[in-house]
């Protein structure tokens, strides 16, 4: 377990940032559901919603659930997918010219 | 329906260069991304060592004027302890021999992928080969069991004689073609976080140089770009993952001498991403009848530092050459196309994953292991105070006491590594020339008035025996600027 304790003079500053205005994403309507959850294959573990860049999954009662309007906020990454020991989560890709633009790459 | 005799999935590195390579070799050549056009959807740290001056000259020449090009003549490394506090800051530009190696010098480059991906792309479309944007690939096209070709999400039929998979970590190729499904552990997770910069006072403060900043608990690198930064942090993705992605970006920027930093250059959060990187001890299967994997599909990044586009690149041109030469015989099949792992195992490639499982314990072990980092730290300002510059920080005793003193503390935490050492360590020991082995002992036969007549072979049956750890090095048939092979080592040695 990580020791969060650190030393108060130490500390910067809280740096303000909107995470969500720094993501650019273009044509969410289109972009299709691309992340299909099997409820039943779910163990409730929870590692989706640890691993997960914009906290889009949450576990209640020993089940995962995903954020309904996730499109607006996925980074189009796959960890959900890659962690899910029970392979509950399949992950493609939104629909081509849609979601993420990433600038700065 | 559409027919070609190569399809190349992904316009990223390792796509473009293979659609490049295919075009060139005259094979009738198409190649899609999903995003509105080539870089649209990449972020990598995209450093671009100096291996590329060797094997990708005209390129690495071309890219040098593009926008976010900053050239990487450094790599400056500061090191936090558990409090924040930065103990450990040093810098290192190489060696003479590293500048000697090549003709620009030590000179890397840090590009966005922004500017990379589209320039790369060019080289294919230039070439003769046909790319299509705005298209997901989404399924393959089976036939007994052999990769025909693929389908698009507008619902169009590609065939092909050969399918070339460059589409990435998650590969939808390699999972529906039945080749591969989850990584199971070897994938890593990167959050970025991208900032924009002041351009004249990045040159004063950072200069040519790539940063990483390291502490017990956490680590991140800090890739420089002309205008702006991008910082990164990660772990494997597995069961013992213990912060979300967000926390980590954010102990990062709350770190006191990363804000002042910031400050100084006028840096201000610009983009956040995040992706999936294959950091693997061994690449995953390759092949399979009428397909190839190549790049972050194929997991080639580097076992060591994890950069994987010039990985990409050499494994998109082997892959592209591999095709026109099944082509060529008129047989794609799974046993034909085992012709590809043969080629990149024996191309610099192979020899860069030859201590994939060394290397990944070793970072696993260091960096990611919070206790042994906190006292590797200590170990590490121990080390720096017996150098003849640093002692002057010490002025507590006389000189000579000083030194004893931090040698002595230096002694008192050493054991603690011997574990380590033995773990992780010796086992890279293997990879020592035994050339080198030989020198270190002829150099020490000079001195030892015993053996300083004994003709060099017995001497080095002597010594074989009389150090058992020694003596796989020694043994007469080996090549002698290359490893020792493992099977050797680890029955010698363990």
């Amino acid at each position: 377990m990580k020791d969060k304790e650190r030393y108060a003079e130490l500390r910067g500053e809280e740096m303000k940032i909107d995470f969500f205005d720094l993501v650019k994403r273009v044509d969410v309507e289109k972009m299709g559901d691309f992340i299909r959850y099997d409820r039943e294959k779910c163990n409730g573990c929870g590692l989706c919603a640890m691993v997960c860049s914009f906290n889009l999954w949450t576990v209640k009662a020993g089940r995962a659930k995903l954020a309904a309007r996730y499109q607006e906020l996925c980074l189009e990454c796959g960890a959900c997918w890659e962690i899910c020991e029970q392979e509950a989560i399949d992950f493609s890709y939104p629909r081509g010219g849609t979601g993420v633009v990433i600038e700065y790459g | 329906m559409e027919k070609w005799d190569v399809v190349v999935v992904g316009a990223g590195p390792g796509g473009s260069y293979a659609a490049k390579t295919a075009a060139e070799l005259g094979l009738k050549t198409v190649f899609f991304e999903r995003g509105r056009s080539p870089g649209d959807k990449n972020a990598s740290g995209c450093g671009l060592g100096q291996r590329w001056w060797r094997d990708f000259p005209d390129i690495m020449e071309k890219l040098q004027g593009l926008p976010s090009v900053r050239k990487v003549e450094m790599v400056v490394i500061n090191l936090l302890d558990e409090h924040d506090r930065l103990r450990y800051r040093c810098g290192t530009t190489g060696s003479d021999l590293c500048a000697s190696r090549w003709p620009h010098g030590m000179d890397g480059i840090s590009i966005y992928r922004r500017d990379l991906d589209p320039f790369l792309a060019g080289l294919a479309t230039a070439a003769g080969a046909e790319l299509r944007t705005s298209t997901l690939v989404n399924d393959v096209v089976m036939e007994n069991g052999v990769v025909r070709g693929v389908r698009t999400d507008s619902g169009e039929t590609h065939l092909a004689e050969v399918v070339i998979a460059a589409d990435g970590a998650v590969s939808t190729m390699a999972r529906r073609s039945g080749l591969r499904n989850r990584w199971g552990g070897g994938c890593t997770l990167v959050p970025q976080l991208d900032f924009s910069a002041d351009e004249e006072k990045m040159d004063l403060i950072i200069g040519n140089a790539e940063w990483v900043w390291f502490g017990p608990l956490y680590g991140t690198y800090q890739v420089n770009f002309r205008d702006g930064f991008h910082i990164g942090c990660g772990q494997w993705l597995r069961s013992d993952w213990d912060e979300k992605p967000l926390d980590m970006i954010r102990d990062v920027v709350r770190m006191k001498p990363f804000q002042d930093m910031c400050k100084a250059i006028g840096a201000k959060p610009r983009e956040y991403q995040a992706h999936l990187l294959p950091w693997l001890k061994k690449p995953s299967k390759t092949y399979t009848g009428g397909m190839m994997l190549v790049g972050d599909a194929a997991g080639f990044p580097c076992p060591l530092e994890a950069e994987g586009v010039w990985h990409a690149l050499m494994s998109g041109r082997i892959a592209a050459e591999t095709a026109a030469w099944a082509i060529s015989r008129g047989d794609v099949s799974e046993r034909a196309l085992a012709e590809y792992e043969r080629r990149w195992k024996a191309s610099d490639l192979g020899k860069e994953h030859e201590f994939g499982p060394e290397f990944v314990d070793l970072w696993n072990s260091t960096v990611f292991d919070p206790r042994l980092m906190t006292r590797q730290i200590q170990l590490l300002l121990e080390v720096s105070m017996l150098h003849p510059f640093s002692i002057v920080f010490d002025w507590g005793d006389a000189h000579m006491d000083c030194f004893n003193q931090h040698l002595e503390h230096l002694l008192d935490l050493a054991p603690e590594f011997a574990d380590f050492g033995r773990r992780y360590i010796k086992p890279l020991a293997r990879g020592i020339w035994p050339k080198n082995v030989k020198r270190v002992l002829l150099q020490a036969k000079e001195r030892i008035p015993l053996v300083r007549r004994m003709p060099d072979a017995a001497y080095f049956r002597l010594v074989a025996r009389l150090f058992r750890g020694l003596a796989p090095y020694l043994d007469p048939d080996l090549k002698q600027d290359a490893p020792v092979p493992r099977e050797l080592f680890q029955r010698e040695v363990g």
